[in-house]
């Protein structure tokens, strides 16, 4: 050192008061978990040992509860603990039934549900859309061909195949189809019940795939 | 060897070469980096300064800023402290110390490529990550030229247990490289797709300073105060479970920053039980350097300062952690409030104190000035403090704008709101930016003692040095 030893309190020079070898081997002596002269060990303090049982458990209670039970897909940590049963949310048959509706039917029937004179019957206040769901479930799972009198008019348009059937062009599930029937039932002041999943599923696998209905054969169905 | 203050000079003259050119360079970032952060915080209260300049718009200031900061000075100054200390408590000369010149040599003009293309638009975007695809393996093999010297020194220790310094040191050089190459991979080279990208960087920006800065930083603290007093750390029997909580524990707080985010829940849960966790290191950091407050010593003056500011922002970060908490820190201010606790308050300071102590013993000379010393002690004190305060009123300002009104925010008020914070900020930089002058100054002054600069780190030869030591 070119300098001597400064006096405490200068800026200019901090003095070490002890050698790096004398630091490392006392310290080392503190950390050996040797006994001393006495025979004594020295011991954790109480209150850290206490203190960190305390941040343990709460860090575990935390992850505990909210955990949104490591799912990848749950970004929810306060999610109830899933059951296995997947629940699907209930759909209103009348806003799903509307979708579809302005997807394809509206096309023919038009948006007011009165069709095109001659062609395409209306639905508004039609007795084959209000009267037997069983013959209606039957015209819009496999579709219809053939002249066909409503509300006192005859209409000549094909009613193409929507269900879930061998050839069909759209293939509409039964869900599908019901929330259409149900909403054609309950629109335009039309004032029908709905119509259920599970009647156009039991109608689908009892007339399996099948050629157009004609007027006639649907008369015939109660 | 003496127990005054000449203590194992000739180690320190065989090694002053590398560490300096690694300190100075260091230095010089630091003023560069406060100029940027100037820029930068002049900005967010005038956005007309510089903004017909793409160089120098707010988004790539910022970036520049950090960048220059974390990558420039602390990088730079951690290094060369961690080596020095590594080297010193090894009790053997340096070894492969050339290896630590060409690294130094290297690393900056990785860091000075990085910046000019962060300027040119090339940031790859991720916080404390922005350096630019080309510089990256650049700077991760000039870190490996560096770090060698630290793993030799450790190697060739001359104790067999080592000292909590050493840990520390060997710990944040090993974790670097792991850090850094696994976010090269993930985020640029092969990058995972998706919400995974914000995971990696949330765990690596949080590594950064956990796991690399704040080892660094500590391994300087737990080296100067026994160093400086000459008593043996007064809870340093349990020293190493607080090690372990760092080095276990550090990472998993990296969720904190995704909270709310579209990520998986538990991620944010562990992360907040993490930081809690954490509370037990520093616990065990407070109960080792409770006596180093109010000493009176320049290095230990910026070491009780940073180890005080470590423990508030390790406290703070538990409590915003917290979700309902979150929801008013994420996203304003008050995260660069801590940022800058962390970075500047803790992690700096320490650094300050640590090249106080160390450049004299380097250059074999006193500082040059003792009043250009304590201008920077008072203006860098002055300015963390101002900053952090006004950047934390500043975010409570926006949080209360943003939720604590009725109608929605309208985001001219919310500006309004916050701007005489920012305004303090923006005298707290300048603050800052004179003091780091003055120790550039300095600096620049005590090494000019050495001037032939060669002639003198050539006096003492690797083998005259081993037999004084022997």
């Amino acid at each position: 050192m070119s300098t001597p030893p400064s006096p405490q309190g200068d800026r200019r020079f901090d003095s070490a008061a002890n050698g790096d070898a004398e630091l490392v081997e006392s310290h080392a002596q503190v950390a050996s978990k040797q006994a001393d002269e006495k025979g004594n060990y020295s011991l954790l303090p109480l209150g850290l040992i206490f203190g960190s049982s305390a941040l343990i458990f709460w860090a575990a209670v935390y992850v505990t509860k909210f955990s949104g039970h490591y799912d990848p897909k749950m970004f929810d940590e306060t999610a109830p603990p899933s059951t296995g049963v997947e629940v699907v949310a209930k759909v209103d048959p009348i806003v799903a039934g509307k979708k579809l509706y302005l997807s394809a039917c509206v096309a023919c029937h038009l948006p007011d549900g009165n069709g095109i004179a001659g062609v395409n019957p209306p639905l508004a206040g039609a007795e084959w859309v209000l009267g037997s769901e069983e013959r209606l479930a039957r015209i819009v799972i496999h579709g219809l061909k053939g002249p066909i009198t409503v509300k006192g008019s005859q209409y000549n348009g094909a009613m193409p195949v929507f269900g879930k059937v061998a050839g069909s062009g759209y293939n509409w599930s039964d869900d599908k189809i019901a929330a259409v029937l149900t909403y054609i039932r309950q629109e335009w002041g039309n004032k029908g019940a709905a119509v259920s999943t599970e009647l156009v599923t039991a109608i689908r696998t009892k007339e399996g795939g099948r050629k157009e209905w004609s007027p006639e054969e649907l008369l015939q169905i109660p | 060897m003496s127990t005054d203050s000449n203590d194992s000079t000739a180690i320190d003259t065989h090694s002053r070469g590398p560490l300096l050119l690694l300190l100075g360079s260091g230095v010089l970032w630091l003023v560069i980096s406060g100029v940027l952060a100037l820029i930068a915080s002049i900005q967010l209260h005038t956005p007309t300064f510089f903004a017909d300049c793409a160089w120098l718009t707010f988004g790539r200031t910022q970036a520049l800023r950090e960048t220059a900061f974390v990558y420039g000075w602390l990088a730079n100054a951690g290094l060369a402290l961690g080596l020095w200390i590594a080297v010193r408590l090894g009790g053997e000369a340096m070894r492969a110390g050339n290896w630590v010149v060409v690294g130094a040599l290297f690393w900056n003009l990785g860091v000075s490529l990085s910046l000019v293309g962060i300027a040119a638009g090339d940031a790859s975007g991720h916080p404390y990550f922005q350096i630019p695809v080309y510089a990256q393996p650049l700077l991760l093999v000039a870190y490996g030229a560096i770090a060698v010297a630290g793993v030799l020194a450790w190697a060739g220790r001359r104790h067999e247990t080592g000292f909590a310094s050493q840990w520390y040191v060997f710990a944040a050089l090993f974790l670097f490289p792991w850090l850094f190459s696994v976010a090269q991979v993930t985020l640029v080279w092969l990058p995972v797709r998706g919400v995974l990208q914000a995971v990696v960087a949330g765990w690596f920006a949080q590594g950064i300073y956990s796991l690399w800065l704040a080892p660094l930083a500590l391994a300087c603290a737990y080296y100067l105060l026994p160093k400086i007093s000459g008593r043996v750390l007064p809870a340093y029997s349990f020293a190493v479970f607080g090690f372990w909580t760092l080095i276990v524990m550090g990472c998993w707080t990296g969720g904190r920053h995704l909270i709310g985010g579209p990520v998986p829940a538990w991620i944010a849960s562990v992360a907040i039980a993490a930081c809690s966790l954490m509370v037990f290191h520093y616990l065990v950091v407070f109960l080792n350097f409770r006596s180093a407050i109010g000493a009176k010593s320049t290095a230990l003056y910026f070491t009780s300062f940073g180890l005080l500011a470590y423990l508030l922002a390790g406290l703070v970060e538990a409590v915003i952690s917290l979700r309902g908490v979150a929801l008013h820190a994420q996203f304003t201010f008050v995260e660069q409030a801590v940022q800058q606790l962390s970075l500047y308050g803790a992690v700096s300071m320490v650094f300050f104190g640590a090249l106080y102590f160390a450049v004299p013993r380097l250059v074999g000379k006193n500082w040059a000035s003792s009043s250009l010393v304590g201008g920077h002690a008072s203006l860098v004190t002055v300015g963390v403090v101002l900053l952090v305060v006004a950047l934390t009123a500043a975010g409570f300002a926006q949080s209360h704008a943003m939720f604590g009104a009725t109608q929605p925010a309208k985001f001219a008020d919310v500006a309004s709101a916050t701007r005489p914070w920012l305004l303090v900020a923006t005298a707290a930089q300048v603050a800052l930016l004179l003091g780091n002058l003055m120790l550039l100054v300095n600096f620049a002054q005590t090494v000019a003692a050495l001037v032939p600069f060669r002639a003198a780190a050539n006096s003492v030869s690797r083998p005259a040095l081993k037999s004084v030591l022997s």
